[in-house]
């Protein structure tokens, strides 16, 4: 029987401008298999991003449960939440957002820093994780903005390995690529994935659906249907 | 390195513009701080030398209802056997009215034993002429004021008329003269305690003791004590309050302004850590997302304030040390204002306390800005732009 490592009950979420209210999740109810690798698929504001940042613990649910690691966030307060971020989840955006002041190898090490990592152990780590992301070894001392957006990305994903999460969750981490390079993200992404890691990827490209095991469409803040 | 302080060091490094002008703000705040602070201290140091130093420390009378103290011996000695009083002078004063030639004043007359009124009150520092401890040997001399001497037209060794109802007249001679620049140089004239009581026909009696102390600051406990033996006594801040008056309205006006000079410069702290919170946004939400604490989030910004202030208190306490030294040892042209240099004094409490409390000032003033960043949401903090 597959171990269950994520498990959203009755979530809603909703968010109040002025006199509306908006569900941007509507009791959504879900089970991720350990070592699952998922899409979730639908247009643009059926809830997607809301529901991802709920699973990393960046937001909470207005009403309903989620469970990590069969951790109900709900019995967390803030310190709790950080630290279950912190050895459990690893992040990747759609715009990179990785510290323009730092180099590519100072922004891998960030996570490693609040794990209370030696720097010696940090630095040699941080090293193989980028090689691991396939960015070419020359790039390592380079600030964000001398890279291309796949290198970005790459170093992006280096960081989300950094503290070896059993989570991946990515927000559309090809959206700002071209065909190409997002392809070899997604590479990257499923080699992750065979090596053990849980991979829930936010897309509303089709084409991204073929590295995928499962997909959870939304719309409108519902689940439409899930298929394996 | 904790990380926190590695992150706050960095944001510090990134803005330089702000920071120096964060700091600059406080250090000149602190810098008025410590010169005005350092001219207060010397200012009553001046006070006091001028003044306290020349007064006696505490004034013993007779008691309630006498016009004497008779057999003073004994209250002398019990007098000196209290621990703190180094000098004690009897003294028997009274008014008389002086003539020379044509010319009449009205001034108090003053009989000392001279070696101890000398170790009360100092007197002979200020004697521009002549000696005032002869008085002791010359049983009809008297030491005058300057002022005085000129109103009467009284040189050196010149004998004036002294008398006053129900008074003996006698004939007294000049044989100093003294200069203390107070009102004592036109309104007292010492002379020997024996020619006082032979003036005033009294036996041998005083009606008074003046008591120099080891620290000026115990009169009101000395007083106290000698009024358990039944004569009158008072410290000179209750025979004087005016001058405690002076100095406390002077400290307390200053120290109004100084409180909100550092005030505005702690506001100024603020709405530079507002704005460094402004502009790490993005940065904040992402070092949540990569599992920073908020509690760290909080402990970022509240270093960051505390070593700007930190900073900034070091610097102006340093800069205002130093304008406040070489104000103090720049000489004044002489004779002008009767003093050779403006008086300054920098104590090392005072530095380090206003160095303290800049600092805490800070730390709380950087309390909400902290607060401020600690309790973004990471969702919309990550993606402002
Ligand atoms: N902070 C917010 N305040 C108000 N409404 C919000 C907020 N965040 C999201 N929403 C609303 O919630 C709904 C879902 O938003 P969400 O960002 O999850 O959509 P999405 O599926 O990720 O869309 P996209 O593909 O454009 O990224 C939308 O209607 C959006 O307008
Ligand atoms: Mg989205």
């Amino acid at each position: 029987m597959p171990e269950t490592i994520v498990e959203i009950k009755k979530v809603t979420k909703i968010y109040t401008l002025g006199a509306n209210k908006i569900y941007a999740l509507n009791k959504v109810s879900a089970k991720i298999e350990k070592g699952d690798f998922v899409t979730i698929m639908g247009s643009s504001g059926s809830g997607k991003s809301t529901l991802l940042n709920m699973l990393g613990c960046l937001d909470l649910p207005t009403s309903g449960k989620v469970l990590i690691n069969n951790t109900d966030l709900s019995n967390l307060d803030d310190d709790g939440l950080t630290s279950l971020r912190r050895n459990n989840i690893g992040f990747i955006f759609q715009q990179f957002n990785l510290i323009q002041t730092l180099t590519a190898v100072e922004n891998v090490e960030i996570p490693m820093i609040f794990n209370g990592a030696s720097p010696q152990k940090r630095r040699k780590r941080a090293l193989k994780l980028l090689q691991k992301a396939q960015l070419p070894p020359e790039y390592a001392h380079h600030k964000p903005n001398e890279l291309s957006g796949g290198q970005q990305q790459r170093v992006a994903i280096a960081r989300a390995l950094a503290n070896n999460p059993p989570i991946l969750l990515a927000d559309e981490p090809t959206g700002n690529l071209d065909t190409k390079t997002g392809h070899g993200v997604m590479e990257l992404l499923r080699e992750l994935n065979q090596a053990g890691t849980t991979v829930i990827v936010v897309t509303h490209d089709p084409r991204m659906e073929e590295y995928s095991r499962t997909t959870i469409r939304l719309q409108d803040g519902e689940i439409v249907n899930e298929d394996t | 390195m904790r990380y926190e302080l590695f992150i706050a060091l960095r944001h510090i490094k990134a803005r330089k513009r702000q920071t120096i002008l964060s700091v600059a703000a406080i250090g000149i705040a602190v810098m008025i701080l410590m010169v005005s602070q350092a001219f207060m201290a010397g200012f009553t140091q001046e006070i006091y030398q001028t003044t306290v130093a020349n007064l006696p420390h505490v004034v013993v009378s007779p008691q309630e209802g006498e016009d004497y103290i008779h057999l003073y011996g004994n209250i002398v000695r019990e007098v000196n056997s209290i621990e703190g009083v180094v000098a004690s002078s009897p003294y028997l004063i009274g008014e008389a009215s002086f003539r020379y030639r044509d010319k009449t004043a009205n001034a108090a007359l003053k009989g000392v034993v001279p070696p101890e009124e000398e170790a009360v009150a100092h007197v002979s520092k200020d004697v521009i002429e002549g000696d005032f401890e002869e008085l002791a040997y010359s049983r009809r001399g008297i030491v005058i004021g300057d002022d005085l001497a000129r109103r009467l037209g009284l040189q050196m060794g010149d004998s004036v008329e002294v008398s006053f109802p129900n008074a003996n007249t006698l004939s007294l001679r000049v044989i100093a003269i003294y200069d203390t620049g107070t009102p004592a140089d036109e309104s007292l004239i010492y002379t020997s305690l024996g020619t006082a009581q032979d003036f005033y026909g009294t036996a041998d009696v005083i009606n008074g003791i003046s008591l120099r102390l080891a620290d000026f600051n115990q009169d009101r406990e000395v007083a106290s004590i000698i009024r358990e033996e039944g004569y009158r006594a008072d410290g000179w801040t209750q025979n004087n309050p005016e001058i405690l008056q002076t100095l406390a309205i002077e400290r307390s006006s200053n120290q109004v302004t100084l409180g909100f000079i550092l005030l505005i410069a702690s506001f100024g702290v603020v709405s530079t850590l507002n704005m460094v919170v402004m502009s790490k946004l993005k940065e904040t939400g992402i070092l949540m997302a990569m599992g920073m604490s908020r509690s760290g989030i909080r402990l970022v910004f509240l270093l960051e304030s505390g070593i700007l202030g930190l900073a900034g208190a070091v610097l102006g306490a340093l800069a205002g040390t130093v304008i406040a030294l070489s104000v103090g040892s720049y000489p004044l042209p002489e004779g002008v204002y009767g003093i050779s240099s403006i008086p300054v004094i920098v104590r090392p409490t005072d530095v380090f306390l206003i160095i303290t409390v800049v600092f805490l000032l800070n730390l709380i003033a950087g309390i909400y800005p902290a607060q401020r960043a600690a309790s973004l949401d990471p969702v919309k903090a990550i993606s402002t732009r």
